[in-house]
């Protein structure tokens, strides 16, 4: 089992989820995978279901039509998995803390759902690329 | 016993397996050299599955679970009996039988059934959209393979992988002669299309529609069917080979690498065609040029 | 040149609509204002609709401290102008009577107003939510000046109206 458990973290697939977002932040993501900070040396690459996924990048912090929706993709996953909170909103609410329809940061929703759920905070607004690739690296150092 | 030992190790699942493996990184460095960024390392294709056999296997509730996890193992099994049918008589270690290439051709088109299959009890509207391109796709390019195989068959006058490889070492390789060249194009596009790669990838893994039939696959069961697909990755250009080379190993070698480059190539310079574009292709053009090469391989060019 | 023929318009205007507005104004040369009372309002904006032929910009809500004033704007394309049609809504009576009944145009923009605003439009055929999410508690209205960022809690989102 131990040979399977470093293997995990020689390849992460990633699902990019956006609750409520700029679109700042997705732009963002999509530039790791250029060929000026290729992240596919590292074995990550972008999937388009959640059920293939071992990490979640959210993006935005989480609205109240978002919310029911979001904790019903993480229960899709297959554990064990990691939560990416993506940037201010992600990790605080960033500016729109005090907004009437905003229901909290990620770590706050998800811990109704799952206590002892995996999170990664990377902050920025956006992140710079060299900063999500040192947050996705000291992630996968903890797991 | 014997026949255990070629099933499983040698040239069974262990050493398709790991040629596979190393091929997809293959595949993955030369697309990323190709767009000027670095690759993945050597041993990514082995991470992959290792990491997949990791995780959980999530059955969804409408899904028929028994058949869920069935039908990838089934196309693994299927696959390495082909392979092994093949390198059997390609490094000689013993006689085929007659009709033998023919049984080949139709194992290696099992895995698109259990593709089939999985998207249909998947329980998922997007999946039934896969399947229905999934088919439509299966019949298209089946009808300019046949053609060239049986009239490489009867050009060499026997249906075993033995006849043909024997007929190839006396009269030369097929594909010295400009039958065996048109003929070579027209199978290197049909095998693109049943490994599932770009420009043909419309039913399998795909963004447009959340990665299609696959869309409910999780761990375990994901891991069979991406080893099945690595090990078709081997198989094909073993076929083709053998179709068109027949003679020595230091010469498989290096068409094996000439093959498996024009098919990465073919996948960087594409974009992914629609269904009824992909039936037009396979049944207009592709089956016209088989029908030339078959008329000009009687005619003795 | 231009200015004579936005002049014939407000003329015009002024000679069909002349009792049952209250005040009309041209303070610049490509803008008209016409003040109306709640219970004539439908008729106007539906004459300048259909005999006017004006097309529907939008309809904006603002909370003043009478009442809330619906401004729907109408723009004429081939004078180049844009007619506002300007109503105040007392808070003892927040009715008006509803344009989306007969004029498909202008049933979203009457969902967002009645939903943030409170404004209730008699005879909407399909007053659903637009913008605000399923479970956003009923009966408070974040574009009032009253509305204040404390008055929703988390405790107040009801997630089982919100159809997962």
């Amino acid at each position: 089992m131990d040979i399977l458990k470093k293997s995990f973290k020689k390849s992460i697939w990633v699902f990019h989820l956006s609750t409520a977002a700029c679109n700042n932040c997705d732009i963002e993501v999509l530039e790791l995978l250029t060929p000026k900070y290729d992240v596919e040396r590292f074995g990550i690459k972008l999937v388009g279901s959640p059920r293939h996924a071992d990490a979640l990048l959210v993006c935005g912090s989480v609205n109240a039509h978002a919310k029911p929706r979001f904790l019903e993709v993480y229960r899709q996953t297959p554990k064990p998995c990691l939560v990416v909170a993506f940037g201010s909103c992600g990790c605080s609410s960033g500016i729109f803390r005090d907004s009437y329809s905003i229901v909290g940061p990620v770590d706050k929703v998800l811990k109704e759902e799952d206590p002892d759920a995996k999170i990664v905070y990377i902050p920025g607004c956006p992140p710079k690329p060299e900063a999500m690739i040192e947050g996705i690296i000291k992630g996968l150092e903890a797991i | 016993m014997k026949l255990l030992i070629y099933y499983l190790i040698f040239p069974g699942f262990l050493f398709a397996s790991v040629v596979g493996l190393l091929t997809v990184w293959l595949d993955r460095k030369v697309s990323a050299r190709v767009q000027w960024r670095y690759g993945p390392p050597w041993y990514q294709g082995f991470a992959d599955i290792g990491k997949l056999l990791y995780k959980e296997v999530i059955v969804p509730e409408e899904a028929f679970g028994s058949g869920f996890i069935a039908a990838p193992l089934f196309g693994l099994a299927s696959v390495t009996l082909a392979i092994t049918i093949l390198c059997i008589s390609f490094f000689g270690i013993s006689e085929g039988f007659i009709g033998d290439i023919i049984v080949v051709w139709y194992l290696l088109a099992i895995p698109a059934i259990a593709l089939i299959y999985i998207g249909s009890v998947s329980g998922n509207p997007l999946s039934s959209v896969g399947v229905s391109r999934e088919i439509k796709l299966l019949l298209s390019y089946d009808l300019p393979m046949v053609i060239v195989i049986v009239m490489l068959a009867s050009k060499a006058g026997s249906f075993s992988i033995n006849g043909i490889m024997e007929w190839q070492r006396i009269n030369g390789s097929n594909i010295s002669n400009w039958y065996g060249i048109i003929a070579f194009i027209v199978a290197i596009f049909c095998i693109q299309a049943k490994l599932g790669r770009i420009p043909f990838d419309l039913a399998e893994a795909e963004t447009e529609l959340g990665s299609g039939i696959l869309l409910e696959l999780s761990g375990g069961v994901l891991a069979a069917y991406e080893l099945s697909k690595a090990m078709m990755l081997f198989g094909l250009p073993m076929f083709l080979i053998i179709l068109f080379w027949g003679k020595g190993i230091i010469g498989g070698i290096l068409m094996y690498l000439l093959i498996v480059v024009l098919l990465i190539l073919i996948k960087n310079t594409n974009p992914r065609v629609r269904i009824d574009h992909a039936m037009k292709y396979f049944w207009g053009w592709m089956s016209g040029a088989a029908i030339l090469a078959a008329i000009l391989a009687h005619l003795g060019a | 040149m231009s200015n004579k023929k936005n002049e014939k318009v407000m003329k015009d205007l002024k000679k069909k609509l002349k009792n049952k507005i209250i005040d009309i104004a041209q303070p610049r040369e490509k803008r008209i204002y016409i003040s109306v009372e709640p219970e004539k309002t439908p008729e106007v904006v539906e004459y300048l609709f259909y005999k006017y032929r004006c097309k529907l910009c939008t309809a904006t809500g603002i909370d003043m401290r009478e009442g809330i004033e619906i401004i729907y704007h109408l723009a004429k394309e081939d004078k180049n102008m844009v007619i506002n049609v300007k109503t105040l809504i007392p808070y003892s009576k927040l009715e008006i009577e509803s344009i989306g009944k007969k004029i498909k145009a202008f049933r979203w923009i009457e969902r967002e107003i009645n939903e943030m605003l409170g404004v209730t439009f008699r005879g909407h055929p399909d007053m659903r939510r637009l913008i605000l999410a399923d479970s956003f508690p009923e009966g408070k209205y974040p574009l009032r000046k009253s509305f204040k960022n404390s008055d929703v809690t988390d405790e107040d989102y009801d997630y089982e109206r919100s159809g997962i």
